[in-house]
């Protein structure tokens, strides 16, 4: 079987969504993954809302039936599989078919993944774009990693198929479809990602509470923060390095209230006060006056 | 029975020869309630008292000073007037608002406007004053700087006068002149070519009566709470920089307008930027009259002297213009003072300008990018209106597009002939549908649409539903506060601004006005200005943005692509005139015009 789409119109209009699949037992773990604290928030959030930077599509999150989810990004839909317990792929053709109409493809990951870093998700997505393919499968730290991502919407029905057939793995899907790998060199050829992500922690999950502590105990990424205008105070202008792992962290460590006399803008692009927005590294925040008359 | 803060009368003064008369024009209540003043009131007025299709600049033109209910209360921030005329710049209706003494003065002649016609037979200043007006013969003061011109029929009449006054520009009809008053200028739209037209240097004012309000012990105490309110965190950024404070923050989200809207972040704006110059150059904070907030930052120029910067002068003598060097920014800026032109047209202008000289569309090779000597080359060009290229700037970008002809249209930067003021369309773009649907064209403060996208409110690069709605919100809230009038600078301070904006004129008026009532007064006013722009000839072609915001995309520093196309503004600006009840032209509904009162 071989999907018939194309995606010619992915390369320069079409959409590509963000599906986080958020099922999944978590039995090595003990507690429910999406609910784990990550610095104020929770994992789920901030995959949700990482993927919200990358995408300019929708946001989906793919829970069991009946999940019991923690607070998401204001813009983050959510859809239900119907049937639990058969498996990430079953995950991915609802997420898929649930933004078919909206999005020609769709970086999909798990819930678990703290330190994906936008500059990867980017990267799987150009090379989604770049090719003629229904699938961009990474290679990285060893292993394939189909929870890390690109799937052309097109599949939703052939991995649906595929399911209701019992076949629940990956390589089943991978075998019915082209698919294009991508690895660690090939990765890492893009300047951004091999400068904030050279050992491609990207594709980490946490399994185990001694992998989550771990992980949690780790400090945030250095990101840089500049204020602006009136939030410049006298010794305080030009950009500050400082560990935050949110955008309420980085204005906390310059000791600047996200209250509705400030925005700040991520990147010099999103603009934003959302204290919970999930931060990387090599990023800059810009703290202005929220009131921009003149 | 007058209702507080109003005369309810306007005064027409007719110039002609050597004498000037005034005639009361009654003002019925429900006029006044239903366009409260400023530039509401002035839009009745043009409706009323301006010939059909009538020559901005032709002697029959009318150009009304009009003030508003609060002028003359304690309320902070609300000693400023709206000057409003056809624009010789646009065409259409133009208004533009100032802060002095000269407004609570000239609502003390007894009088909540002053509407000018008729022309002097040799240039003149005009005195208004509750007992009469008079037309004195000036001609000395031609050619004369408009602070100078200030100062000098200051000594001449005496103390007790308030003046505004046109410098050269204005008389030689350069057609974005300022009217100036106490280093203030009403600048949007040519004002000062519309008073020049009428051979009057000058008007001064004299107090000469009271106005009641209607609940003083309201008045007072609303007036000590706002006070305090304009102290907060609100007005903040004002306060301690300035407007110029939005420089260096926008080159950083990269709506910084920058060599002639092809870029939208400039090297250079850090040596622009208010956080530096406040350490370096930084002399005094001034405010307007009757305000609290005190906005105005003075800056020491090389070599001496001082120099007031605002951020929209900056942008448009800077980065507009590729100058990063503030010297040349603060000369350029004081020439435009002296001059008494608007700085904005007059950056825009000249950056289309260094353009079209790098195009090969205009042959004059010392007219380039970042050269700072050249703009101030330009500058005395366009006052001179000297043959040539000051003949050609003095009619802004989009007369002179129609000169020099190829594409040069395409990147004139204007809406209806008025310049782009320094908010980048692509990056803005709740801001790009305010500013192409504006009655007085491209502007930022009779539209805050930015504040939407500055907001994270809504997508600002991806235009839409919401982006309407945030745009149709702040005309609405511009229309109010610009008749009633308080300072914008202030919005941020009211938590339910229609609720006690609607206090604010209950207590003065004694009317019992709430805040879908002033909601109505919004549209009515929007209404208004765009009912009088189809009746001069405007259509739904005026209301568009100029083709290289629509065809050419514009990378921001984040290395994202900015996209406005035509089809995304063109649903946005559908959406507007659906939301508004205008039908797919942009035409008023027949049905809404009795609302106007228009006849009364």
């Amino acid at each position: 079987m071989r999907i018939g789409a194309r995606f010619v119109d992915v390369h320069q209009n079409a959409k590509a969504a963000g599906l986080v699949l958020a099922g999944g037992r978590s039995t090595r773990m003990g507690a429910p993954k999406a609910s784990l604290e990550w610095h104020g928030s929770t994992l789920l959030h901030r995959a949700a809302a990482l993927l919200g930077r990358v995408v300019d599509g929708p946001v989906v999150v793919v829970a069991a039936p009946g999940q019991s989810l923690p607070e998401l990004p204001s813009a983050a839909e959510v859809v239900e599989d119907p049937v639990e317990g058969l498996g990430p792929m079953r995950g991915i053709a609802t997420g898929l078919a649930a933004v078919a109409d909206r999005a020609s493809a769709a970086f999909v990951c798990s819930t678990d993944m703290p330190f994906l870093h936008p500059a990867f998700v980017s990267r799987v997505l150009r090379e989604f774009a770049a090719a003629d393919t229904d699938v961009v499968l990474p290679t990285a730290r060893g292993f394939r990693q189909p929870l890390a991502a690109v799937y052309g919407t097109s599949l939703a029905g052939l991995i649906a198929d595929l399911a209701s057939e019992g076949e629940l793995r990956p390589g089943m899907l991978f075998e019915h479809c082209r698919v294009t790998g991508i690895d660690d060199q090939q990765l890492l050829a893009d300047s951004v990602l091999a400068r904030f992500d050279p050992d491609l922690e990207s594709v980490m999950n946490l399994n185990s509470p001694d992998e989550y502590e771990a992980a949690r105990a780790r400090p945030p990424a250095e990101v840089a923060v500049q204020c602006f205008g009136a939030l410049a105070t006298a010794g305080h202008r030009g950009p500050r390095t400082v560990r935050a792992a949110t955008l309420g962290a980085a204005a906390e460590a310059v000791d600047v209230p996200l209250d509705q006399y400030v925005m700040a803008a991520l990147n010099g692009d999103l603009m934003t006060r959302d204290p919970h927005l999930p931060l990387v590294a090599g990023d800059t925040v810009a703290l202005l006056s929220a009131d921009a008359g003149g | 029975m007058v209702p507080g803060g109003y005369f309810g009368q306007a005064l027409v003064v007719d110039v002609a020869g050597e004498s000037a008369t005034g005639t009361p024009l009654q003002l019925d209540e429900r006029v006044l309630r239903a366009y409260l003043g400023g530039v509401g009131l002035g839009t009745w007025l043009l409706h009323r008292l301006a010939p059909p299709l009538v020559d901005p600049l032709a002697p029959e033109a009318p150009l009304a000073f009009v003030f508003s209910p609060l002028v003359g209360t304690p309320l902070t921030t609300s000693a400023k007037f709206a000057v409003v005329a056809k624009s010789p710049l646009t065409g259409l209706l133009t208004d533009a608002l100032a802060s002095s003494q000269f407004a609570i003065s000239g609502k003390l002649t007894g009088n909540d406007a002053i509407v000018i016609r008729g022309r002097a037979d040799v240039l003149s200043v005009l005195l208004i004053a509750s007992d009469g007006v008079r037309l004195v013969p000036a001609p000395e003061l031609a050619g004369m700087g408009a602070a100078e011109a200030e100062e000098t029929v200051r000594q001449a009449h005496g103390r007790g006068w308030r003046t505004a006054a046109i410098g050269p520009a204005g008389e030689r009809g350069v057609r974005y002149a300022t009217i100036s008053h106490d280093g203030r200028h009403a600048g949007r739209g040519g004002l000062g070519a519309v008073l020049g037209a009428k051979n009057i240097k000058a008007v001064m004012v004299k107090a000469g009566t009271r106005v009641a309000v209607a609940d003083a012990a309201s008045v007072l105490a609303a007036a000590k709470d706002l006070r305090a309110r304009s102290f907060g965190p609100a007005t903040k950024k004002y306060r301690e920089l300035g407007t110029l404070a939005n420089l260096l923050a926008f080159n950083a989200v990269s709506t910084l307008p920058t060599r002639n809207f092809t870029s939208a972040t400039f090297e250079g704006a850090p040596r622009l930027a208010a956080e530096e110059l406040q350490e370096m150059r930084h002399v005094a904070r001034n405010s307007c009259a009757s305000c609290s907030i005190g906005c105005e930052h003075i800056y020491r120029r090389a070599g001496g002297g001082s120099q007031r910067m605002e951020y929209e002068n900056v942008f448009a003598l800077g980065p507009l213009c590729g100058v990063s060097d503030p010297d040349d920014v603060f000369a350029a800026s004081a020439r435009c003072d002296e001059l008494g032109i608007d700085t904005i047209s007059a950056g825009g202008t000249i950056a289309w300008a260094m353009e079209c000289v790098e195009r090969g569309l205009i042959d004059e090779p010392w007219l380039r990018f970042g050269d700072g000597t050249a703009v101030l080359r330009a500058l005395d060009a366009i006052g001179e209106r000297a043959p040539g290229l000051g003949e050609l700037l003095a009619q802004g970008s989009r007369h002179a597009a129609g000169v020099v002809g190829g594409n040069s249209i395409d990147f004139a930067p204007q809406v209806k002939g008025l310049e782009l003021p320094g908010y980048e369309p692509r990056t803005l773009q709740a801001m790009a549908l305010g500013m192409a649907v504006n009655a007085r064209g491209a502007d930022h403060n009779r539209s805050g649409a930015y504040e939407a996208d500055m907001s994270g409110a809504v997508d600002r690069l991806d235009g839409g539903e919401a982006h309407v709605e945030a745009a149709i919100g702040t005309e609405d809230r511009a229309a109010v506060m610009d008749s009633m009038i308080l300072c914008k600078f202030l919005r941020g301070v009211f938590d339910d601004p229609f609720t006690e904006w609607a206090a604010l004129l209950s207590s003065v008026t004694g009317w019992d006005i709430d805040a879908a009532e002033l909601h109505s007064t919004a549209q009515r006013i929007v209404m208004a200005k765009r009912v009088f722009n189809q009746r001069e000839g405007a259509t739904a072609a005026d209301d568009r943005l100029p083709a290289r915001m629509l065809e050419t995309p514009l990378e921001m520093a984040s290395g994202r692509v900015a996209s406005l196309t035509e089809s995304r503004l063109q649903a946005m600006i559908d959406g507007y005139y659906a939301a508004r009840g205008l039908d797919e032209s942009g035409c008023a509904d027949p049905a809404d015009l009795d609302d106007l009162l228009l006849g009364q």
